[in-house]
């Protein structure tokens, strides 16, 4: 099998799905930097929104540099990073900011039991939960805040949709968007 | 005591803590990956600041963006200045700032000031 990547290929697709935004492999403090720039030229009419579609590209990929279960070497760092994918789509009214990255079998549970329960709760509860959750002491294991799920559910205003595929029998795909309307209410 | 500074960059704030006058400040943004081990320094600065009781100090925040691991941070750092001014005898003044539009920081203050006993000045600017 010989097949050449075909780069018109993958843009006409992503072009079809209306990403105008799509970083994949390792998406850093500096890139984030550069990719917040980028959010504040193209929402330059509601700086509200450009902030909120910000924050959620950088727990997006800060949880992918964290938490992804495929790794590459960060010279910056000294140390192994996560890799995966961030996108940013436009529709006519609301843009959809996704992120794709490896999981370890072994977490596919818990983290679909964590967004399952954040989808069930209102905006006052989730309010409550994120206050609840930052007075904790972060579990062990956890090098982030262990708030980025609750945060993206507050600024989108819509549930999290995501999706658990597996790939083999040690790792799944882990797919999860959030959506949010171009007005504020 | 020495001042405390540290100059803003992309991912980090800019923090200027003025012992003399006690005037502290944290501003801009703030989204390092290793949030813990850059605001190690500011911790230690502030507990030897604290070790002398009776201080008045003006804390300024004007954050544009934070991260959510900031978020745990600021709450440790409130943490700290309302023990201080319930058991050390400081007074304290809190100016949080936001930008007029931007709610979600207005909202980020009022939260941090129900989840301490600090009294919060919301302070909008244009």
């Amino acid at each position: 099998m010989n097949r050449t990547f075909s780069h018109h290929g993958f843009y006409s697709k992503l072009k079809k799905h209306k990403i105008n935004l799509a970083c994949q492999g390792m998406v850093s403090q500096d890139l984030l930097n550069l990719i917040g720039l980028s959010l504040k030229r193209k929402a330059v009419d509601n700086e509200v929104i450009a902030r909120r579609l910000f924050g959620i590209v950088v727990e997006l990929a800060q949880n992918i540099y964290h938490y992804s279960a495929e790794k590459a070497y960060s010279e910056k760092d000294k140390c192994e990073v996560g890799v995966g994918i961030i996108t940013v789509a436009e529709a006519v009214d609301n843009y959809t900011v996704s992120s794709g990255n490896m999981i370890e079998n072994t977490k596919a549970t818990r983290i679909r039991e964590r967004i399952d329960y954040i989808n069930t709760l209102d905006d006052e509860q989730l309010k409550q939960y994120y206050k609840e959750q930052r007075r904790l002491p972060k579990p062990e294991e956890s090098k982030g805040a262990n708030l980025g799920f609750i945060d993206l559910a507050r600024r989108s205003n819509n549930s999290l949709k995501y999706s658990i595929t597996q790939v083999n029998e040690k790792h799944s795909f882990f797919t999860l968007s959030i959506k949010i309307k171009k007005e504020t209410t | 005591m020495e001042n405390f500074y540290i100059k803003a960059a992309n991912f980090i704030p800019e923090i200027n803590f003025i012992a003399e006058s006690g005037e502290l400040s944290i501003s801009g943004e703030s989204y390092h990956e290793y949030t813990q081990e850059f605001y190690q320094p500011v911790f230690e600065w502030l507990r030897n600041y604290l070790a002398t009781p009776g201080r008045t100090i003006t804390f300024n925040f004007k954050m544009y963006y934070y991260n959510t691991s900031s978020s745990r941070r600021f709450l440790e750092i409130f943490d700290m200045l309302e023990d201080y001014q319930n058991n050390h005898d400081g007074t304290m003044i809190i100016n949080w700032y936001y930008k007029e539009n931007d709610l979600d920081m207005l909202e980020s203050g009022e939260e941090y000031a129900e989840d301490t006993g600090l009294k919060f000045n919301l302070i909008p600017y244009s």
